[in-house]
């Protein structure tokens, strides 16, 4: 009953992880701030402005059009542009309402709404054309951060937006691959400190046999998840070529094991190729990306998710999905090494 | 890849909204039930083995 | 042998298998040359792909794959110990551990000679245009740094495929993944040098490199005993 009991564990948690990661919607984010190519007189001050159209993503402006407020801020200077009209949920038209001398070219954009609540895009203004005056200063407009008025959602993040959601495949996939092949790790210094028991060799194989397959996947997971981000397949990182090189030297560890025909020598030969690879899989994906340039999240520091990335609502789905992708890959682990056992038995039979 | 993302309905958004996220919870679901289903089922066809197995090897007559 | 052998200290047993290692390495001067004119031949047959109009990326990526590949080909060879019946004698006379060292100081000698080796035919074929005398004085200080942590890495897999009895093909498909990490530091230093940064800014490369070599150094000296068991 108790051994059923985790499995299923397992197995409901990763539904609840696949359901809330795949339908529960993106919160809005702002895409762009582009210039139009067109002037129009504005109706409050009495001269022609630049008009400027503003996206949104996910946005619900549509909803409550009049309520739209949109800012531009540099350091601690903010303004107030005239929002033209609001052309559907997620466009709108803007006045460049700013004069003519500024105390900088790049500016944040902000917007305030009863419903998305307060969004930013930033640097999403540059203004070239401008007298560049860094003592330039007006009277800040009224501006309250609004919480929005929202459902259960993903954070939206440049870039990233939809694929948010691979956060709860990729990243587990690692972590699960990590505990798959910390198994593998003890289970060989145990097998070289009392060589006599192979089952602790059995274990190492079903670890690391397991553990490959989690690591492939995070690969895969991991390529897709860089093809949306940084355009490309596979890009020269520390952290991706860490982990390829992980990969592969386990891949080693597997045609090790098939080179030996001795069985106890194979069980102590692997067992000290499994400590080295080990050791640089520790070195190459938790030492090395700390010090390197990365493009990884969290460069320079951190080689996986800063803190304050993760939200409440991703952090809902996120520990859940670890427990569970590690209770499956320990499942996975179990029977493999149950069917090697068995097969050594049907083996070892007169 | 932004063309397609500004086309979509905005209330919605465009991974939910056009439904492609039910086909692939649709998929993952399938996916991960077959793998439970199998491992449930390489569970008790181990036990049986096994059983089978320690049964031989109590009895030496065979 | 054996009476002088296992009377002695650790430290003269290491002494004399170091030596041991390099006389035997001298008597069969075949091996040697092999070495010499494997690397040679490497680097000349870069100076044709590449030739002498080799950017300093391109000098830079060839210097360190001739490096690793020549290393490879030091280690390739099968020591007279890899045999069952000496491996047994030598067991009884002195401690696994002692021997790895030993042939990881050979294997270290040999592959810093033939860094440099290797230093001074690209400049002489491929051109030492792309930096001044210190710079290829920390250039080669890199050399000789990733030559000894390839030196400690291969001794201990070679040890390992020679006795799982696969010969050198094991060696090169544990080798090769493993060896990345180390490449990947070299190469990293190797393009700081050559775009003209400070030593001092790109140093704590060397500083990885010392550490991997130590870190390798001591886990084949605690695990070879392992492999030795009968």
């Amino acid at each position: 009953m108790k051994n059923t009991l985790w499995k299923a564990l397992g197995i409901l948690l990763l539904a609840y992880v696949f359901a809330i990661t795949f339908l529960v919607p993106l919160g809005p984010g702002l895409l762009e701030f582009q210039n139009v190519e067109r002037v129009i007189s504005s109706s409050t001050e009495n001269r022609s402005v630049p008009e400027y159209q503003l996206i949104g993503y996910g946005t619900h402006w549509d909803d409550d059009p009049d309520a739209l407020q949109v800012f531009v801020k540099s350091k601690s200077q903010l303004a107030a542009l005239e929002v033209i009209r609001v052309d559907d949920a997620n466009h709108a038209t803007v006045g460049l309402t700013l004069p003519y001398s500024l105390p900088a070219k790049s500016w944040n954009v902000l917007i305030n709404h009863p419903i998305d609540g307060t969004l930013l895009l930033e640097n999403g203004l540059f203004l070239s054309d401008r007298f560049i005056d860094a003592q330039a200063t007006w009277p800040a407009p009224s501006f309250v951060e609004h919480p929005g008025n929202l459902g259960f959602h993903f954070p939206y993040q440049p870039r990233i937006i939809e694929t948010i959601r691979n956060l709860m495949l990729h990243v587990p996939l690692w972590f699960t691959m990590f505990l798959l092949m910390g198994i593998g790790f003890v289970s060989s210094i145990k097998l070289l400190s009392n060589p006599r028991n192979q089952l602790d060799d059995q274990r190492a194989e079903a670890s690391v046999q397991v553990g490959l397959w989690f690591g492939v996947l995070g690969l895969l997971t991991g390529s897709l998840w860089a093809r949306f981000t940084w355009g490309a397949w596979w890009v020269d990182d520390p952290q991706l070529n860490g982990a390829l090189v992980t990969v592969l030297v386990y891949s080693g560890y597997m045609v090790l094991r098939q080179a030996v025909e001795d069985e106890r020598l194979r069980s102590r030969l692997s067992a000290v190729y499994n400590l080295f690879a080990f050791v640089i899989l520790v070195i190459l994906l938790m030492v090395l990306p700390r010090f390197s340039e990365s493009l990884h999240p969290g460069k320079g520091g951190n080689p996986g998710f800063n803190t304050y990335d993760l939200n409440s609502a991703l952090r809902a789905v996120f520990y859940p999905a670890i427990i569970g992708w590690m209770l499956l890959g320990i499942w996975m682990y179990l029977v493999t090494l149950r069917m090697k056992r068995v097969n050594r038995q049907i083996e070892l039979l007169p | 890849m932004m063309f397609i993302l500004l086309q979509t309905n905005p209330l919605e958004g465009w991974f939910i909204g056009s439904g492609k996220a039910y086909v692939v919870v649709g998929v993952a679901c399938v996916i991960f039930i077959g793998m439970a289903w199998w491992l449930l089922r390489a569970e008790n066809r181990l036990s049986k083995m096994e059983e089978l197995l320690n049964s031989k090897k109590n009895a030496p007559s065979d | 042998m054996s009476e002088r052998m296992s009377r002695s200290s650790a430290w003269s047993r290491y002494r004399f298998l170091t030596a041991h290692a390099f006389r035997m390495e001298w008597r069969q001067k075949h091996g040697l040359a092999g070495l010499l004119l494997f690397a040679l031949a490497s680097v000349y047959a870069c100076y044709q792909v590449a030739g002498g109009r080799a950017s300093s990326e391109t000098w830079n990526a060839l210097a360190w794959v001739v490096l690793m590949f020549s290393a490879f080909n030091a280690v390739a060879k099968p020591w007279p110990e890899d045999s069952e019946a000496m491996r047994k004698y030598l067991k009884t006379t002195l401690r696994p551990g002692e021997w790895i060292l030993a042939r990881m100081t050979f294997y270290s000698a040999i592959l810093s000679a033939l860094s440099v080796l290797i230093f001074l035919s690209f400049t002489l074929f491929l051109g030492s245009e792309h930096f001044n005398p210190r710079q290829g004085l920390s250039f080669l200080l890199g050399l000789e740094c990733t030559a000894l942590a390839f030196a400690s890495l291969l001794s201990v897999l070679s040890a390992i495929a020679s006795r799982a009895g696969a010969g050198f093909g094991l060696t090169a498909v544990l080798g090769l993944p493993l060896i990345i990490p180390i490449v990947l530091i070299s190469t990293r230093y190797g393009t700081d040098i050559l775009k003209g940064i400070l030593w001092i800014d790109t140093a704590h490369h060397l500083l990885f490199l010392a550490a991997l070599t130590g870190g390798i150094g001591a886990l084949g000296f605690i695990l070879f005993p392992y492999l030795w068991r009968d």
